[in-house]
């Protein structure tokens, strides 16, 4: 496609982000700020670094409130960054001038989750699908008709559905009205966020079929975004686990999946209902108590409200990344065999739940 | 933004709606009425008659006590008398205190009326919208700032504000020479319509921030769908964004409001004419206001007959503006999509 | 004696609930829609009954069928709902238009009033959106110990909705928009909705207890709903998608907490969701609802092993499977129909989108017995002979534009 004469190194990530931050100031009102309130902020995203090969696909997986959807957000630059360092392709996405900026939003495209909100209900499918073609200046009006048609019938709808408004589609095809407007600006890049939570398990399983057969076709790499690890498991190559603004694990798919290194990974997966008849070992193992207030975080490891393994340690200080394997990360002391952790008292109240749960 | 579709729903709509068909009568008829007055108002407006004052109007009759003085024997007598005032074939709404023909004046009221009311809130659209849109869209210290402005105005009563315009200002009204005088088809009667240019403007600036708030309103809501954000990351600058995906998106609350806006723009200026600010005497305001004052001593259709013209008015661009809502809306056609 | 004989199967001692034949159907301007088509089930002794399907499937109205709350312009239009009360049972034995078999009451026949009088004590719900199930302005604690207080109150007078509500009324009602203040509860309803707190996990619920619903988390005021359900020590629990708006790690909670709940009190369980995994951890038996019909049910097992229509298989094929990942999913094509009554032909509802639909299935399918053992019945030809291709229906049966 368009690197064909770019360096095109394996190597070299198409999409690189480290330590980006956004933090949300509160909203103020103008006698606030002329009063001199406090400012208070929430950090959802709070220094996540991770990189997405070309034609690979990076799942960000975490509970509501981690920071996923802002991530995939910011790394397009629909929202500011606080801090950090976004490159697309060698190019700092931060810097880039206004026309550098239009280039690139034909490179990398966003498909959502809420197929209600996500169409304009007062635009046809087609003009819905080609208005990136008409920002762009792309084509005539015809050209554009007949692009639209191709792509309606490339994401699965009937060409002849083109003059058709949103609330004519059901939730389904109203996703693959999403996804082929994306793809009208022919972009190699595409945060993938939540496309399917809203939808029903059976067209659920239409869509993921579509998204893996369209990188496969256009060569596409996707940030995939997303809360169901079975989904994730299902189309990722590699995940990125978040929790409260931080990514606390990542690695290849199979790898985290089959043996987690952080506890939060664990928790997750062994949280999920399981569609077989054959393992009904009564209570689930879980995670007690709920996700902090991202305003105010725990400190030392955000986690450790919530760990089971949870030692004085933790308290303390913050882990950093240890590499627990190829292109495998932990943020945990665990990982570390000479920690200080090791020697700690573990927090009791955690230990309790934890036993209680078994 | 009209395209083929929105014009065929709009017949759809029309088709479907008893209610649109009374709308659409009232205001054409009164559209009409308006621009054709000098055709068929049966009288000059403002020739008066004194001796055919408070004719009552036809199927009314109305007794009313006359005194007269006379000299009897040298001496002044008052003389009290019920006399019963029949109505006169050729004033069929009745005259006004000063024998006005009633018809007549509400015929040619409508022009003031209905020009003021559609340009004062044309006007304030055309202010509060942009304004509105941009505040909602963007946030922070510009919607800080236009609110606060909009609160302000919104805490003075408009009639005061109003007033206080025409006060710094002066009023200006505009004599439009009506074509049909000009050219001589029509007979004299006014020769020319006053419009009442300071009305218009300070009605408008008054009324902007209703349109302003509304708009700032959907603006809010309509900046975090997510299609606004694909637009983004498609590339769409700002302005282009309200333009085609926030305007028509807010644009059903904004015909409401309009048609709202429409009727206490027509009252307001009535409140004007009153005060005598309006620069014009021919509106159905002043007649109303002229009116009330005879309510009480039996002459009720000096005031009632231009409040019904107003009611009607007001009803019938009321129903307009549903039917025009329901047609822009694409959800209401229900055709045969997936539920 | 009663007009409700039932036909067979026959009500069975162990039945809390069995409903046959249960319609509802919606009066829209677009025409009638069948949200429930006459759905037959029944709902045992201590057991978790799984209502699966997806949206627009008729799982919901069902449960609100149970209950007796669909509002207009939906109405059941047919159908029994047998529970199981020998109480009820003793007091409209005589009656005519009451159908009365052993201990069970067709509730569809009782009086309206009594029917009311049974949500609490009888029958509880909790739904999906805990957020919109309180009342932001009202305490937590506020809102159970009312129920708690109704509860008392029906019991201190069965049969009567109007002792319930009885010292207040809407003078009472004013009075408490001005004067803050427990109008309705007393000191021991509020104790007792502590109590119900502490069960259902919520820490410190003494203090909580004074916190509105705006101060909890989704999980804990999902805790808070189930507290209030329990209020009433129902027979009957109808869960409609307890856990869809929960995180996974607060699902498993409030997953692990129903399960706790059933057993400590041996009540029963409707839960009713979209998420097979859910069904597979907790239910004993399912029912697969399809366009308002059940089409499949069973034991657990029969169901998710053994399935026989091919919606069930579809669904099943559908869903990625965490532990094996296939490389490509198998989903059923289409999409779920629209119920609308004009548009329904006599046939099968889902053989437009079966990958098995033969010519037989353009006749509406009778519920057949797969395993009477496992209580296994499917409404589809499959259950009585293989699928032969040589009767397949063309592919463009239905026209080819697959709305």
């Amino acid at each position: 496609m368009s690197d064909a004469e770019g360096p095109a190194d394996a190597a070299d990530p198409l999409l690189s982000v480290e330590g980006l931050r956004k933090y949300y100031a509160d909203e103020q009102s103008l006698l606030d700020r002329l009063l001199g309130a406090d400012e208070e902020s929430v950090k959802a995203v709070d220094g996540v670094s991770f990189e997405v090969a070309e034609g690979e696909t990076l799942g960000l997986v975490g509970e509501s409130g981690c920071g996923k959807s802002t991530t995939g957000e910011t790394v397009l630059r629909l929202r500011e960054a606080t801090d950090g360092r976004i490159s697309f392709d060698g190019a700092d996405l931060l810097e880039m001038t206004d026309a550098e900026l239009t280039a690139f939003r034909r490179r990398a495209q966003i498909v959502f989750q809420d197929p209600f909100s996500s169409l304009d209900p007062r635009m046809t499918a087609g003009d819905i699908v080609t208005e990136g073609l008409r920002i762009h200046g792309i084509a005539d009006q015809g050209e554009r008709r007949e692009t639209a048609r191709d792509l309606l019938e490339r994401v699965g709808l009937s060409a002849d559905q083109i003059d058709r408004y949103p609330h004519e589609f059901s939730g389904g095809q109203r996703q693959r009205i999403g996804i082929a407007r994306a793809l009208a600006v022919d972009p190699e890049f595409i945060v993938l966020d939540e496309p399917v939570s809203a939808l029903d398990v059976s067209v659920q399983a239409q869509i993921l079929n579509l998204l893996d057969d369209l990188q496969d076709d256009f060569g596409l790499t996707y940030l995939f975004i997303a809360h169901n690890l079975s989904v994730v498991r299902h189309i990722c190559d590699r995940v990125a686990v978040m929790y409260l603004g931080e990514i606390v694990e990542t690695g290849p798919v199979d790898e985290i999946f089959a043996d987690p290194a952080h506890p939060y990974t664990e928790a997750l997966l062994s949280s999920v209902p399981r569609v077989t008849t054959d393992e009904r070992d009564g209570d689930f193992e879980t995670l007690h108590g709920d996700v902090p207030s991202p305003r105010n975080p725990p400190a030392g490891c955000h986690f450790h409200t919530r760990c089971p393994e949870a030692r004085a340690a933790c308290r303390e200080s913050s882990p950093p990344a240890y590499d627990v394997g190829a292109r495998r990360s932990a943020t945990c002391f665990r990982a570390d065999e000479d920690h200080s952790y090791w020697g700690s008292e573990p927090i009791e109240e955690n230990a309790r739940t934890a036993g209680d749960d078994d | 933004m009209v395209s083929a579709r929105v014009i065929r729903n709009l017949k759809k709509e029309f088709r479907n709606s008893a209610l649109a068909k009374i709308g659409l009568l009232l205001v054409v008829g009164i559209l009409f009425t308006a621009a054709f007055a000098p055709f068929i108002a049966p009288h000059d407006p403002t020739e008066q008659q004194l001796d055919q004052s408070e004719l009552p109007p036809l199927g009314f009759s109305e007794t009313t006590e006359r005194t007269t003085s006379q000299m009897v024997e040298g001496e002044i007598q008052t003389v009290t008398e019920t006399v019963e005032i029949t109505p006169d074939a050729a004033h069929p709404l009745g005259t006004d205190s000063l024998g006005r023909d009633m018809l007549s004046r509400i015929i040619y009221g409508a022009r003031t009326s209905l020009v003021v009311g559609v340009l004062g809130t044309l006007l304030a659209a055309f202010v509060g919208v942009p304004v509105g849109l941009f505040a909602g869209y963007h946030r922070g210290n510009v919607d800080d700032v236009l609110m606060r402005i909009a609160d302000v105005s919104l805490a003075f009563p408009s009639l005061v504000l109003a007033v206080a315009l025409i006060g710094l200002w002066g009023r200006a009204a505009v004599n439009i020479p009506d074509p049909f005088v000009v050219a001589g088809l029509a007979p004299e009667m006014p020769e020319s319509f006053v419009l009442p240019i300071t009305v218009v403007i300070v009605v408008g600036l008054v009324n902007w921030v209703w349109f302003a708030r509304v708009a700032r309103g959907e603006a809010l809501s309509l900046r975090s769908q997510e299609y606004v954000k694909a637009s983004r990351a498609l590339g769409a600058d700002d302005t282009s964004i309200i333009w085609n995906h926030v305007l028509p998106n807010a644009i059903t609350p904004i015909i409401v409001l309009a048609t709202v806006q429409v009727a206490a723009i027509i009252l307001l200026e009535s409140s004007l004419s009153f005060l005598g600010f309006s620069g014009t005497t021919l509106s159905w305001g002043f007649d109303i206001a002229q009116g009330r004052d005879y309510i009480s001593s039996g002459q009720w259709w000096i005031a009632s007959l231009p409040g019904l013209a107003i009611m009607f008015s007001v009803i019938g661009i009321n129903l307009l503006g549903d039917w025009l809502r329901d047609s822009l809306d694409p959800g209401i056609e229900g055709e045969g999509g997936a539920a | 004696m009663s007009q409700g004989v039932r036909p067979d199967p026959a009500l069975r001692s162990d039945d809390v609930l069995s409903v046959s034949d249960l319609s509802t159907r919606f009066f829209t301007e677009e025409g009638q829609i069948n949200a429930v088509e006459s759905v037959s089930f029944d709902l045992r002794d201590n057991e978790i009954l799984g209502i699966v399907g997806e949206s627009g499937s008729g799982k919901s109205v069902t449960a609100l069928s149970l209950i007796d709350l669909v509002e207009s312009p939906g109405r059941i239009t047919d159908g029994e709902v047998w529970y199981r009360n020998p109480d009820l049972a003793e007091e409209f034995r005589a009656s005519d238009a009451v159908g009365v078999d052993g201990d069970h009451v067709d509730l569809r026949t009782v009086p309206p009033r009594v029917r009311r009088s049974l949500r609490g004590p009888s029958f509880s719900t909790i739904f999906q959106d805990p957020m919109s199930s309180f009342n932001p302005s009202i305490t937590v604690g506020e809102q159970i110990a009312e129920a708690v207080e109704v509860q008392r109150r029906a019991k201190a007078n069965p049969r009567s909705t109007r002792s319930r509500t009885q010292g207040y009324g809407l003078g009472q009602y004013l009075l408490d928009g001005i004067v803050p203040g427990r109008g309705y509860t007393s000191d021991e309803s509020v104790d007792r909705a502590i109590e119900l707190l502490e069960q259902v996990g919520i820490p410190d619920p003494a203090e909580r207890v004074d916190e509105y619903p705006g101060e909890f988390s989704g999980g804990m005021l999902q805790r808070a709903m189930i507290a209030q359900a329990l209020a009433g020590e129902p027979d009957v629990l109808i869960a409609d998608e307890p856990t869809t708006a929960l995180d996974v790690t607060i699902q498993a909670q409030i997953l692990n907490l129903l399960r706790e709940v059933q057993a400590d009190r041996g009540m029963s369980i409707v839960l009713i969701t979209h998420d097979l995994g859910v069904i597979a951890e907790m239910c004993d038996r399912v029912c697969v609802m399809y366009a308002g019909e059940v089409v499949e049910r069973g034991t657990l097992d029969a169901v998710f092993d053994d399935s026989v229509h091919p919606y069930t298989e579809g669904l099943l094929g559908s869903i990625p499977d965490l532990e094996d990942p296939r490389p490509r999913l198998q989903p059923i094509e289409g999409n779920v129909p629209g119920l609308v009554d004009s548009e329904m032909d006599d046939r099968c509802y889902f053989a437009d989108r079966c990958p098995k639909a033969m010519e037989s299935c353009l006749e509406k399918p009778a519920e057949r017995v797969v395993d009477a053992e496992a209580e296994h019945g499917a409404k589809c030809v499959l259950a009585d002979r293989p699928y032969d291709p040589s009767e397949a229906l063309p592919e463009d049966h239905f026209g080819g534009d697959a709305e």
